[in-house]
This record gives structure tokens, C-alpha cells and sequence, in this order.
């Protein structure tokens, strides 16, 4: 009977579990940053609250600056590479046979390499007295040498990166490439379309809920980089590759200055969020459009 | 628009032996609606690949016109196919997924916009969709896909030929006949070559002038629908085509020589076969001598199919001397009666193949004529 549905409010209690977990493993961690970030902390005993000075202090800070301007200029690099190079290499991968398991598995090596030896192999690769990358590129004439040239610098960050998580793209965008129907490509085909045509109208709104993700957490994970950096060039030549995370680091461990770093944490955690929620927005809003002609 | 010859045309997959298409050999005239029907595994989705361009014969030749086509790609055939399920460009409004086509070709074909446009509002007007035109695709229902889809397989106005393939199998139901009728008009109306494939009989008797039936890679029958019905060439025509199928009665299994010859029934042939509707039940005479093509049978199960006059229509299904037979016409016999099928036409079949069509004599006429002797 519709009407005669037990109700209890004791079903609420079938929730609790999953509150805990979050509770324990998100919300109460982060509100005691937040906790933190309002207080100056000089002992464990004595502490005063200081309201948002340390925010004022964070955002008026020039190597916290410096560090964002990079940090931005590092993430849009490495997206603008891994992402279209990322659907290049799905495309060029073959749809079915052996060849597709055995070029699937070399492209996720990279993915299950533990983030401080991929640092440690790019920092022996590129090193311009052994590292066969480094040495090569002198031997070509090139003065190569990414410890003392921000440039370089950054070119070895970039290129690290872009060896480690284009896969990353590449797989999701197979995965994507894959959920298209034959059919569309003889479609295509039998209408004429150009292989550009085939790409824009057959294979890229197949792609677009792939690529949101791929874009996402590639984003996320290119701002909050520490790892790989600070085994690579450990933030310098100077200050050239510090992005927030390390100065971060530098700031809660090494100088126990726990009252910034944490309001450094929850700016830092409201940009990445505003960035997604950004790009997430402006891309589902063009969907929307679409389905409000109705 | 293009006449299509398929000159000893074959297809067999690398590796295995059986071909999937034994060489074959059709011409298809244009302007005509053309159907291939036959069972899954039949080879006609083979037969359609090969057509568009996705499999390249291993025998024989296809000809667009007298020019040979069969290692051109499907572009280069200038054919348009429309899919089981509507395939649309779906980022694409309908008028741009219609468009698509000309304008893909733009460079050859010489179309202008407005050329595009004019066109765009021609194939809307007559698929009667004018109204879908700046909607998305998946703001569609499937009806209205499958329309936009067979709307731009209609756009270039020079399209050699426009494949179906099962193009109803997505819509429900009740929408199919609509939708079988607006496809129907427009080839008419446009002139266009099509050739529609499909497992269901009534689709492929009701849109094609010609049908061919295809079974274990070969095409068995080309024929009009009603030859087809009519006078299937072969056993699997008679009994694919029809629902139910046509009745089989070996020769040797049941009656006597003597009743076949009478009828003038081949010597060489092994069956004869008949529809359930040239089939009339009648009461069990008390002389069962009559020579005129009959047996005698249980009523197995009845089959209301509506209502004649006042009285029940259907088919009966008997267990006979000459197996299972099917009857169709008023029902009036009940489970377990024992009843005699009275057969006033069949044909004849040699090697499962058509040898000739027979119309009984009754056992009045059986009597005249020996009367007269």
C-alpha cells in the first residue's frame, strides 16, 4: 500500500557511517586549518587570535605571488600540451587487435610509477654529466644544463610531466574514442566529410565528457604538484620552479609557521576550486543551451 | 541516380573457407526500390558492405552505370546509407546535420548557400520536419532521428543510390508504418534508387517493386512481391515469405502416386507446397477414395484471428498423415475434431526448387473426368 509506507526516522542512522568517514577523513581536518589560519600559534600553549591578517599577509606576500604566476603558467603549459598531444595518441592508436592491449599497457607504465622516481628519473636523465637526455643535447652543441638555467629548467619540468600524465589523457580519450559506433565513422565517410570533419563532428562530442575529466584532473593535479619537482630541481635554479605547494612545505614544516600555511592551504584550496568549478561551469553551460530550445 | 549491376559478385572473409556470398549476379534499375530480405546470417548485410564501400569484392564486379565501383570508396560512389539506429552529427542542429552532406562537398559539387538552404527546406518540407529544424539531436525522439537520417541520406539530389539497412529497427512499433510510408512516398516522389535490407517481410513486400530473397549466401528469388508470394522459385522462399509460412508435404510420406499424377504433378518431384490459405477443411467423407489432394488430420489448435460474417477466422493447425499443416480461413472444427484438408492449389517443387503451379481438381470434376473416358 502507497500510502501506508512505514516511516521511521531511524533510517537516517543508516547515513552515519558515511558522515563519520567524511567527517573524519575531510571536514574535520580541513576546519582545523581553517581553525589555525585565524590564530597566531607560538607554542602549544600560548595562541592568539589574529582574524584574516594571516589571508592579508598570504595574498600580499611576493613570493606567494610569484609563486601563483607560476603555478598558473605551469598548469596551462602542461594542459596545453598533454591534452591535445593526449587525443593525438588515441587517435593513432589501432581500435582492436593485439597491438591495442600491448600499446595500452606501455602507455600506463608511466601512470604506475611512483611520482618521487619519476622525479628521480628525469633528475638522472637530464642531468647534463650522465643523464643520457643531458648529455645528449650537449653533445649536439646545445648547452644544456637545467641546474643552473631557469629555462631549462622548466623545459625538463614540463617535458616530465608531459611524459608522465599524457598517457593519463590518452587513455580517456581512447576510452571515449572507442564509445563512437562504427556506423558514425561510414556515415562520415559515405557524406563525404573531411578526416578534420570527422574529428570536430563525429569524435570530439563523443570525447567531450572524457576530456572534462581528463581537463579536471589534470588541473588539479598540475596545481597541487610538490613531488616531482622537488626531487627534480628541489624549486630552483633560485626561486625559478618553487610553485605553491613547495613554498607551502617550506612554510608549514620547515619554518613551523603554522598560522600562514594554513591560510595559505585554504587559499590555495579555493583556488583549485574556483578553477574547476569555473571550467566545469563554462563547459556545461554550452550543453545546457542546447537542450533548452525545447 | 545510377542503374547498379552486380556482374558474378562474391565475398568471402580472409581465412574462411565458406564464402560469405556466392557469386551473384543482379541488376537493379534505377529509380527503383529494390528490397533484400532474408535471415540473419543470409548475407545480405555482406551484400551491403559491398555495395558501400566497407568490404572490397573477392569476386566479380559491381557497376554504378557502367562504371566499375568496386574498389571505390563509399565517398567516391557518391551513396548515401541510412542505419539501423539514426546516426546524427550530434553536436549539430538538424539543419546542419541535413546540410552536411553538400556541404562536405562543397568544392566538387558546386553548391551554393543558398543553393544549400533551398535544398535543406525542400527534403524538411517533404519529411514534413521543418519544425525540428533548429533542434538538437538528442532533443529529438527516435522517430524524428531516424526521419532527420534518412533526410540527409535524401540531400545531394544526385546520390547514386540510398542503402537502408533495417532502418525501422530502432522506431517502436507503432510509428514503423509511418515512418515506412513517408520513406515509401519519397522514393516515389524523388525518383531515387534504394535498396533496403531487412529481415521482415512486411516491410521489404511493401516498399519494394523488386524483392530478392537471400539465403545461405545466395539470392534464392528477385522477383515482384506478389511472384514472390505467389510463385516462390524456391522451397526457403515459400516458407520464409508468409506467416505463417507455406505448408510442405513430401511426395512419398503421404498419398498416393496416383493422386499426384492426377493433378498432373511431375514424376521427378520430391514435394509439393502450399500456402494455408489455398487450403479449405472439410468434413470426413465416408469415401475416402476421392483421388483430389487431401488427408486426413486431428485439429490440433485453432487460432482466432478475427471475424467473417458473423463467424471466427484463424488458422488450424492439424496433425495429419502428411504432418503438421496449417490452414488459414473459418474455423470450424474444435480441438480433437478429425477433419480432411481439401488443397485447391500447390506447387510442386524439384530439388527444392519451383517446377509448377497446380490447381487441384475436386473430386466432382475427378469423376467427370473419368466419366467421360
Amino acid at each position: 500500500m502507497a500510502t501506508n509506507k512505514p516511516y521511521d526516522n531511524r533510517a537516517w542512522l543508516g547515513v552515519l557511517p558515511v558522515l563519520l568517514i567524511v567527517a573524519f577523513s575531510a571536514v574535520i581536518p580541513l576546519m582545523t586549518v581553517v581553525n589555525y589560519s585565524v590564530q597566531d600559534i607560538l607554542d602549544f600553549n600560548s595562541r592568539f587570535y589574529v582574524g584574516l591578517d594571516w589571508y592579508r599577509e598570504t595574498l600580499q606576500d611576493p613570493r606567494f605571488i610569484d609563486a601563483f604566476g607560476r603555478q598558473v603558467l605551469f598548469s596551462f603549459s602542461v594542459l596545453a600540451i598533454e591534452i591535445p598531444l593526449g587525443i593525438l595518441v588515441a587517435r593513432g592508436l589501432p581500435k582492436s587487435g593485439v597491438w591495442t592491449s600491448i600499446l595500452l599497457i606501455l602507455l600506463a607504465v608511466p601512470l604506475l610509477i611512483p611520482w618521487n622516481v619519476v622525479g628521480t628519473i628525469w633528475q638522472i636523465y637530464a642531468r647534463s654529466d650522465i643523464g643520457l637526455l643531458g648529455v645528449g643535447l650537449n653533445e649536439l652543441g646545445l648547452a644544456f644544463n637545467y641546474t643552473s638555467n631557469p629555462t631549462h629548467a622548466w623545459l625538463t619540468l614540463i617535458a616530465m610531466d608531459v611524459w608522465h600524465w599524457t598517457s593519463l589523457v590518452a587513455l580517456l580519450s581512447f576510452a571515449g574514442l572507442t564509445s563512437v559506433p562504427p556506423a558514425y565513422y561510414q556515415a562520415a565517410e559515405l557524406d563525404g566529410a573531411s578526416k578534420w570533419q570527422v574529428f570536430r563532428y563525429v569524435e570530439m562530442p563523443r570525447l567531450g565528457g572524457v576530456l572534462v575529466i581528463a581537463v579536471l584532473l589534470r588541473l588539479m593535479d598540475s596545481f597541487m604538484i610538490y613531488t616531482e619537482p622537488f626531487v627534480l630541481t628541489g624549486g630552483g635554479p633560485g626561486n625559478a620552479t618553487t610553485f605553491l605547494s613547495q613554498y607551502l612545505a617550506t612554510m608549514a614544516v620547515g619554518q613551523f609557521d603554522l598560522g600562514p600555511a594554513a591560510a595559505f592551504s585554504v587559499i590555495y584550496f579555493l583556488f583549485i576550486l574556483l578553477f574547476c568549478w569555473i571550467f566545469y561551469n563554462s563547459v556545461m553551460s554550452d550543453d545546457n543551451e542546447a537542450q533548452h530550445h525545447d | 541516380m545510377a542503374t547498379i549491376m552486380l556482374d558474378e559478385l562474391g565475398f568471402a572473409y580472409p581465412g574462411v573457407l565458406e564464402p560469405t556470398l556466392l557469386p551473384l549476379s543482379l541488376e537493379i534499375k534505377d529509380g527503383e526500390a529494390f528490397a533484400l530480405l532474408g535471415a540473419s546470417g543470409a548475407g545480405k548485410t555482406t551484400l551491403l558492405n559491398l555495395l558501400s564501400g566497407l568490404l572490397v569484392p573477392t569476386t566479380g564486379r559491381i557497376l554504378f552505370d557502367g562504371v566499375d565501383v568496386s574498389t571505390q570508396s563509399g565517398s567516391q560512389r557518391n551513396l548515401a546509407q541510412v542505419f539501423q539506429f539514426p546516426v546524427l552529427y550530434e553536436s549539430l542542429c538538424v539543419a546542419d546535420n541535413l546540410a552536411f552532406p553538400l556541404r562536405a562537398r562543397k568544392a566538387t559539387n558546386g553548391f551554393s548557400a543558398s543553393d544549400i538552404q533551398a535544398r535543406v527546406a525542400k527534403i524538411a518540407g517533404e519529411l514534413s520536419i521543418e519544425n525540428l529544424l533548429k533542434l538538437k539531436p538528442k532533443t529529438l525522439s527516435l522517430f524524428e532521428k531516424q526521419l532527420v537520417a534518412i533526410g540527409r541520406a535524401l540531400m545531394r539530389p544526385n546520390v547514386s543510390v540510398v542503402l537502408l539497412d533495417e532502418p525501422l529497427t530502432a522506431v517502436e512499433p507503432r510509428t514503423k508504418w509511418q515512418l515506412r510510408q513517408s520513406l515509401k512516398r519519397l522514393q516515389e516522389e524523388l525518383g531515387v534508387t534504394m535498396i533496403y535490407v531487412t529481415h521482415d517481410q512486411t516491410e521489404a513486400l511493401t516498399f519494394a517493386d523488386r524483392v530478392a530473397v537471400m539465403a545461405d549466401g545466395r539470392i534464392l528469388q528477385t522477383a515482384s512481391p506478389q511472384q514472390v508470394y505467389e510463385h516462390p522459385a524456391h522451397e526457403f522462399v515459400g516458407f520464409f515469405i508468409g506467416s505463417p509460412g507455406m505448408n510442405f508435404v513430401a511426395i512419398k510420406s503421404a498419398g498416393s502416386e496416383q493422386m499426384y499424377a492426377a493433378n498432373g504433378v511431375d514424376q521427378s518431384a520430391q514435394r509439393i507446397g502450399f500456402r494455408p490459405e489455398w487450403a479449405r477443411l472439410e468434413n470426413v467423407s465416408a469415401a475416402c477414395t476421392s483421388p483430389a489432394v487431401r488427408w486426413q488430420g486431428k485439429v490440433l489448435h485453432c487460432q482466432i484471428l478475427g471475424t467473417q460474417a458473423g463467424a471466427p477466422v484463424g488458422i488450424t493447425t492439424l496433425a495429419s498423415e502428411a504432418g503438421e499443416l496449417k490452414v488459414r480461413g473459418a474455423i470450424n472444427a474444435i480441438v480433437g475434431d478429425e477433419i480432411e484438408v481439401v488443397v485447391d492449389r500447390f506447387i510442386s517443387f524439384i530439388d527444392e526448387e519451383y517446377c509448377a503451379t497446380h490447381h487441384a481438381q475436386s473430386s466432382t470434376d475427378y469423376l467427370a473426368n473419368t466419366a467421360d473416358e
